[in-house]
């Protein structure tokens, strides 16, 4: 049971904006669908510990058996990612990534480096390490940010509508290859999305929030 | 932790600029009823006033004030507004913003000096009517500017100082993502019922950015209304206008004089107020006669009449940046320059050599206190913003804070200063940096604050989500994602804190006691000193030393991030001093 969301309602001042109730298996995807402002990134960002007023959470969070409620956003291990890469501008690809992994993940900054080559090597951006961020194509630019955020080792990954910008040949190419890397570190992920497509990709649990 | 202490340096900034303001404004009330040891008063009684109000001019100079103060302001509005309704949707809108920013960094006392050499009796304008054929030449005291009694070179300089203000200060409410794409909304939605651009314009996006920069307005309302340095360079002395008195009563050699100046410090803050109140008056007018012309549905609103107003603006700004640039290069370096003559006979370079070597310890005290006060002003701004998004306030503490924040600016400088002067000689007498610091420091922090807040409020925060997403700490987040991505606009707001305490005038003046000297002090020194080519000079070096900080906010960025890609660099051009990332 890697993560599970027990009776967690989520309000917005005093009114309640969803409730839910759900587990996601380690390498499964929970997919939760809904029309805007049904509260789908609000859900995230409470599950992230990033929510604020005038927005309020209850019930439970755990991760691992762990409750983790009352933890702080960044020693949480969850990883957020949105439907722009968001890659920092002001580092190159392999510093973008180095800066999200763990401060003793390797024995010296040499290992670092070879870890981050590889990594691009196995989704062919290998030599791209130097480059900056702006000269990737948006494509390369998706695949550097998961990268980035498997980097960080999360223990759980959630992703608000990661493909919706993508254009539609470069959409299942990306959406299958993300899923093949959740499945493959056995990380449970929790993805919001319009699209019934990228639910049916995903091939687990669905969740339809119902407009409030 | 990190977020408890951007908390306190939140409040250590509130109190940075509620205290010397509150303490100031006690420091004149006190001597005003008085109360004031230093000379053996020690009782409280209303003779100051009834002394005061039995002054001759007294309502003359009150009347000075209020119609320089608020004549200047709705000019500089009207203006403002019909500028942005001619340019706001056309591409000229950005090099109208490049042709005003740099008014926004020139000093009030340089703005004044500088018209003296183009509007004078004996400037370039009146150089040209002579050539044109008009044989009689302007008789000084005759002519309207400057000097005049009625105070309209005050009311026209004042205007077109703050006119590029306001505009700007529209500009960057306009340019927030939120409000961009209503107003756009706006424009569509009106076009396509009909109403012209410039209908569009007045009836739809005007009222909704106008709430927006209210706040700032009405600062620069009270600031037109208390200003010492143009009125002291333009104004008549006969009689001069309240504040310019108040100076002088305050800096008299009987110091019995300064019960009077108290009191008349107390009337400054009275009169700002009841400027205030016709503002108001004019706003409700306003408003009102908006709503009728709503419900018409006129489709047009004098478009032609409206661009040309807006044309006329713009050409007078170019004429007046073209001519005071030539004037005062020209004067610079002149040997001899006779009147209705163009061009002056014979260049020498004496007079720059003469003005860098007086000006060398000026020049220094200019940059050491600017960079302290831009420096530290920035850092107190950034983690007062910093623990707004860590912890948002409530809405009530939100608007508390923002009037806190422009207290400063709503409060009459020459009121205030000399209260709090008085009370930095009790404390600390010698510490005069220290308090030199603190004054400007008052009037540096609001701008910053408001130039880095617009950049906060268009940082993309997911940035900072998925950084804590990577385990990041708040701080690490703040210092490793934010600071380099904001560095453009954190730049730019510290460029801009500099230029406001290089043009600071009486902060300097009194905090110090006259003893540092700044290039703003001196230049104001030398109109009335006897060497006009000196005084170019000076406005000069005023001038261009705003843009040290604006050269090194364009290109700093640029060289620390080389090779991170292209698209960086061009968002680097920045034209508006108010704009950020």
């Amino acid at each position: 049971m890697a993560l599970s969301l027990e009776k967690l309602v989520i309000s917005r001042a005093e009114n309640v904006l969803l409730n839910v109730n759900a587990c996601v298996e380690k390498g499964q995807v929970l997919t939760v669908m809904g029309p805007s402002g049904a509260g789908k990134s609000t859900l995230l960002q409470a599950i992230a510990g990033q929510l604020y007023e005038p927005f309020s959470v209850s019930g439970i969070i755990k991760i691992n058996n762990n409750v983790i409620n009352r933890k702080p956003a960044h020693l949480r291990k969850v990883g957020m990612m949105f439907q722009d890469a968001l890659l920092f501008e002001h580092m190159t690809v392999a510093e973008n990534i180095a800066f999200a992994m763990p401060k003793n993940s390797h024995s010296n900054p040499h290992a670092r480096m070879e870890a981050i080559n590889t990594m691009l090597s196995a989704v062919e951006l290998e030599s791209m390490g130097q480059r900056g961020v702006n000269t990737l194509s948006g494509g390369q630019q998706s695949r550097v940010s998961l990268l980035r955020t498997l980097a960080s080792a999360p223990d759980v990954v959630l992703l608000d509508e990661p493909f919706s910008k993508l254009d539609l040949a470069l959409r299942g190419q990306i959406r299958s290859w993300t899923f093949e890397q959740l499945k493959a570190r056995n990380i449970p992920a929790v993805l919001v999305t319009h699209d019934k497509e990228d639910a049916i990709a995903a091939g687990g649990q669905i969740i339809e929030l119902s407009p409030c | 932790m990190f977020a408890q202490f951007t908390r306190i340096m939140r409040w250590c900034l509130l109190l940075l600029l509620c205290i010397p303001v509150l303490a100031g404004l006690v420091g004149v009330i006190f001597p005003a009823l008085g109360y004031f040891p230093a000379i053996g008063a020690n009782s409280f009684s209303l003779d100051v006033f009834r002394t005061l109000f039995a002054l001759d001019d007294i309502w003359h100079m009150v009347w000075l004030s209020l119609f320089t103060g608020v004549g200047s302001t709705l000019l500089a509005m009207a203006g403002a507004f019909l500028l942005l309704a001619t340019f706001y949707q056309s591409s000229w809108l950005e090099k109208v913003q490049g042709l005003l920013s740099p008014f926004l960094v020139f000093p009030h006392a340089a703005a004044a000096i500088a018209l003296l050499f183009v509007l004078s009796p004996s400037g370039i304008f009146a150089r040209l009517m002579v050539l044109g054929g008009d044989d009689v030449p302007p008789v000084a005291g005759s002519s309207f500017f400057p000097y005049d009694e009625f105070g309209f070179s005050v009311l026209l300089a004042l205007s077109l100082k703050e006119l590029p203000f306001i505009i700007l200060m529209a500009l960057s409410v306009m340019s927030q993502p939120l409000v961009k794409k209503k107003l756009l909304g706006y424009v569509n939605v009106g076009s396509s019922l009909g109403y012209s651009p410039t209908a569009s314009f007045f009836k739809l996006v005007a009222p909704s950015i106008f709430t927006q920069i209210k706040l700032p307005i009405l600062a620069v309302l009270v600031f037109a209304t208390s200003n010492v340095e143009i009125p002291l360079i333009l104004g008549s002395n006969n009689p001069s206008t309240l504040a310019v008195a108040i100076m002088h009563w305050f800096n008299h050699i009987d110091l019995s004089m300064r019960l009077l100046a108290s009191g008349a410090a107390v009337l400054q803050v009275a009169v700002s107020g009841v400027a205030l109140l016709l503002f108001f008056a004019v706003e409700h007018f306003l408003m009102y006669l908006g709503k009728q012309s709503l419900i018409k549905g006129r489709r047009h609103g004098a478009d032609a009449l409206v661009r040309g107003i807006g044309y006329g603006i713009v050409s007078l700004y170019v004429i007046l940046i073209s001519t005071v640039i030539y004037a005062v290069v020209m004067y610079s370096i002149a040997k001899h320059w006779s009147f209705p003559a163009l061009l002056p006979e014979g260049v020498t370079f004496l007079h720059w050599g003469t003005a860098l070597e007086a000006l060398a310890t000026p020049l220094v005290n200019s940059l050491l206190l600017g960079m302290l006060v831009s420096t530290s002003a920035m850092l107190l701004v950034l983690f007062t913003l910093e623990s707004e998004q860590l912890k948002p306030a409530a809405r009530h503490t939100n608007s508390a804070f923002s009037i806190s924040l422009f207290l400063p600016l709503l409060v009459p400088g020459v009121a205030f200063l000399y209260g709090l002067v008085w009370f930095q000689q009790l404390v600390l007498q010698n510490a005069v940096w220290f308090h030199t610091y603190i004054a400007h420091m008052v009037y540096v922090v609001p701008y910053v604050f408001l130039s880095m807040a617009v950049a906060y409020r268009k940082f993309d925060n997911r940035y900072a989500m998925v950084a804590q997403s990577l385990g990041k700490t708040p701080w690490q987040v703040f210092y490793r994602i934010k600071l380099p991505l904001m560095l453009n606009a954190i730049l730019v707001a510290w460029a801009l804190g500099l230029a406001i305490s290089f043009s600071q005038y009486l902060p300097t003046l009194l905090a110090s006691g006259g003893t540092i000297a700044t290039i703003t002090t001196e230049a104001v020194a030398s109109v009335s000193g006897s060497s006009t080519r000196l005084t170019a000079v000076y406005v000069i070096i005023q001038g261009a030393m705003p843009l040290i900080g604006f050269v090194i906010a364009w290109y700093l960025p640029g060289v620390l991030m080389k090779n991170r890609g292209a698209s960086i660099k061009e968002k680097n051009k920045r034209r508006a001093v108010l704009h950020g990332t």
